[in-house]
């Protein structure tokens, strides 16, 4: 099972890896694909600036565990545009949203290197990993600072906050796991293949 | 004449695949020459152009072994920008190469890459804009013309980079037939100009023949067959088993001679014009003889 | 001999285009808008997106969003455009006062009111009203900028900016593969209709199960994308770290086409001079504070709320 999984992050000796055009291009292309899903997701079931069912967090996860720094960066850049296209919440909103969006992003990524977990989900273990790490956490860091933020900008009141953060986390986690699942499960198998793939967390 | 390209015992074999995609190519080219290049597909004629672009191996990951020089100098050695200074290739694909929101965007990316100023970017895009009859379609997505548009506009970003090597990955091959004549018709200018070194992919022979100074067949990985153009038809058989499609007024000659109408060793035609002229000599001669 | 026919019917005349697709939506062909600099626009939008943090009398965001709209009005933006926020606008204002009326928190100094069966208390109520109007008149700026900014415009606002090249590119290829990406999805859809899949009749699980499956050749054919795009950047000299020909600065063509003028400048200190007053009058003297509202006053007197 470890032999399995750590081969996909595993540098081979002598195999030399560096950032390149394509990771940027890959960072613009997960970018607008966090755009689209964001947008109609929010679209689709407009639960307003909650952002409540929003499968862009799948998105972001994902991002990270593929393209390390890169599905980051992205994971913080496509909601200050989804959110904007699909009215769900305002630019200075959408900004304050930033760290989390990255933070959020960054976890699944972080945590399927940390403990080599194959992006294939091939076993329980992995599995474990993509659920706690790449949707449980992920989605109550975003639903935490998210609630914050609106508290701070005078959307909500202190007293809805926990309301908030439950619908906030459990309507973002339903999404993250059934769309993350599937896309990890399917598409992985090409990606740890291509090019723009990232070992380490940069290439 | 010098040497534009010279390839010296070039292998080449993609990452996560099993076989070399070129397998010890050797070749030169002559600067201001005119090469096309068939064989079916699969068989590295791809890999061939992008090595000489330097996109293999600087954009690939696999194994390689040889060298490729441009002007004299290893393509391993030479950085994205003095290359496309050097080098242009137009893809099959023309969405696939664009970059940029408009038209106009998309022209001037590569200029301002090359590190120009306003003046001759401007010069530039209007040249090639013009050449390529694209003037109009400035303002315009590159998605939103229609597919013989979109690979003037490719060729267009080309040109307007002015390298002397310019390659042409089948450029016809996803355009309507009076698309494909235009893009003929610009390959037609440039190599009157004699400016360039033009190489280009074509399975669309016919077109292709009239303007190319030399041949070339690519085949599992190498070079079957390399040789001037009319000289390369010569051997029908051989490139129709290797999936070449001869030119169709090439074939009726053939058929001509083999059905004893036309005597042997005359050349055959490789153009309409050609094939208009021994046709007549061949229904004066039968009217000589009745 | 060339042979002509005419049908006898007189073509109708050709319908001029009002509006222009972007990736992002619909802008107006000709706008009195477009006078101003894009980097004046995007200021515009931050403006409009910023200044209802300030403010949280009802009655001043409401005005704002007239504002907005008659902006969006006079640059000639097709208002019924606008109808597909408003799923949008009207779940905000659902979901805010669910929230305030399901947990509206313990304060002694809250009013109580029986609405039929439930009771609700005033004072949340009111300050979700205030907050949801302090959102529709910032999620307007949002909506007056993409109605009215083509992607051209944001890069060129971006690069005026001095954001660097890559940043600006990376912001505008986003744009554009969102836009590839809903067009490959078109194509998939398209190609399973033709061959004779109607959605309409699946439950609705299936059509999830569906769309859930159309992402696997949509993130395959990103990846394809992904290595022709970085091939064509790479056979067009750009390389990672920016750097061009000859070691020298960057020329951006399309950012010098546009020059910022006169009425840009004067629009650019107007709303940074009226930003600044908003702050400084709501920060010291709390003139825009939830207190001031002559319809908080009026419910209170109203209802009989005392302060």
């Amino acid at each position: 099972m470890e032999g399995q999984a750590s081969s996909v992050w595993t540098i081979e000796e002598g195999e030399v890896r560096k950032p390149g055009i394509v990771h940027v291009v890959m960072l613009a292309l997960f970018t607008g694909i966090g755009i689209v899903v964001g947008t109609f997701g929010s679209l689709a079931v407009p639960i307003g600036f909650v952002s409540a069912f929003w499968p862009g967090q799948a998105v972001q996860s994902i991002g990270s565990i593929w393209y390390g720094w890169w599905g980051g960066i992205a994971a913080g850049l496509f909601p200050l545009i989804s959110n904007s296209l699909s009215g769900s919440a305002p630019l200075p909103v959408s900004i304050a949203y930033l760290p989390a969006n990255i933070l959020q992003g960054m976890v699944a990524g972080w945590a399927f290197r940390r403990w080599k977990a194959d992006p294939s989900l091939k076993d329980g273990r992995d599995w474990g990993i993509w659920i706690l790490w790449g949707s449980l956490v992920p989605n109550a860091i975003g639903a935490a600072w998210g609630s914050t933020m609106l508290v701070a900008f005078g959307l909500i009141t202190q007293a809805a906050q926990l309301t908030t953060f439950l619908g906030w986390f459990i309507g973002n986690t339903i999404p993250t796991i059934v769309l993350g699942s599937l896309v990890l499960k399917y598409v992985s198998p090409l990606v740890v293949r291509s090019k723009a793939f990232c070992k380490g967390y940069w290439a | 004449m010098s040497i534009a390209i010279r390839i010296k015992d070039l292998e080449w074999k993609y990452e996560n695949t099993t076989e070399f995609a070129l397998r010890g190519v050797n070749l030169e080219i002559e600067e201001g020459s005119f090469l096309g290049i068939v064989g079916a597909n699969e068989h590295g004629k791809t890999s061939l152009v992008m090595a000489i672009n330097g996109l293999i191996p600087q954009s690939y990951n696999g194994i390689y072994r040889g060298d490729v020089q441009v002007f004299g100098k290893s393509v391993r050695e030479t950085d994205a920008v003095e290359l496309a200074s050097q080098v242009g290739l137009v893809f099959a694909d023309p969405e696939a190469q664009f970059t940029a929101m408009t038209v106009e965007e998309e022209l001037v990316f590569g200029l301002e890459n090359l590190g120009l100023g306003l003046a001759e970017i401007r010069e530039r895009l209007e040249w090639a804009a013009e050449v390529t009859m694209i003037s109009e379609l400035l303002d315009k997505s590159p998605y939103d013309v229609s597919g013989g548009q979109k690979q003037r506009v490719a060729i267009a970003c080309v040109l307007a980079m002015n390298p002397p090597i310019i390659i042409m990955d089948e450029p016809t091959s996803m355009i309507d037939p009076l698309g494909k004549g235009l893009i003929f018709d610009i390959l037609r200018k440039l190599k009157e100009a004699g400016d360039h070194t033009l190489i280009v992919i074509e399975h669309n022979v016919e077109r292709l023949v009239p303007l190319a100074d030399q041949m070339l067949l690519m085949w599992q990985g190498n070079i079957a067959k390399l040789a001037p153009t009319r000289q390369f038809f010569e051997d029908p058989s051989f490139l129709i088993e290797r999936g070449v499609l001869t030119p169709e007024v090439s074939e009726f000659a053939e058929w001509l001679r083999l059905e004893g109408y036309l005597e042997e060793g005359t050349p055959l035609p490789l153009n309409l014009e050609d094939g208009v002229e021994i046709t007549r000599q061949v229904l004066e001669a039968r009217r000589a003889r009745a | 001999m060339i042979a002509t026919a005419t049908t006898g019917v007189n073509a109708a005349p050709a319908r001029v285009p009002k509006a222009r697709k972007t990736l992002l939506g619909h802008v107006p062909i000709e706008s009195p808008l477009y006078q101003f600099h894009p980097v004046t626009r995007l200021i515009m939008f931050i403006f409009f997106g910023v200044i209802p943090l300030f403010i949280y009398l009802p009655e001043v965001n409401f005005l704002l969003l007239w504002v907005n709209m008659g902006i969006m009005r006079w640059g000639r933006v097709n208002i019924n455009e606008l109808r597909k926020y408003m799923p949008v606008i009207f779940t905000v204002a659902f979901f805010m006062f669910i929230v305030v009326v399901l947990a509206p928190g313990e304060d002694p100094s809250y009013t109580p009111l029986d609405v039929g069966p439930i009771t609700i208390y005033y004072q949340p109520v009111f300050f979700a009203f205030a907050a949801y109007w302090r959102l529709i008149a910032m999620l307007f700026g949002t909506i007056l900028y993409f109605s009215t900014n083509r992607e051209r415009d944001m890069l060129v606002a971006m690069r005026s900016l001095r954001l660097p090249f890559i940043a600006s590119y990376v912001v505008g290829l986003s744009i554009r593969s969102a836009g590839m990406f809903l067009e490959d999805f078109r194509t998939i859809r398209e190609a399973e209709q033709a061959r004779g899949l109607d959605t309409k009749a699946m439950r609705l699980r299936d059509q999830v199960k569906l769309y859930m499956m159309y992402l696997v050749p949509l993130f395959s054919i990103a990846l394809r994308r992904a290595d022709e795009i970085s091939n064509a950047l790479f056979a067009r000299g750009y390389t990672l770290t920016g750097r061009v020909g000859g070691g020298g600065k960057r020329a951006d063509y399309i950012r010098a086409q546009y020059k910022l003028r006169t009425r840009d400048w004067v629009l650019i200190v107007s709303m940074g001079l009226i930003f600044v007053a908003t702050a400084i009058v709501q920060m010291r003297f709390g003139v825009f504070s939830i207190e001031y509202s002559p319809l908080n006053i009026y419910l209170k007197q109203l209802l009989g709320i005392p302060g």
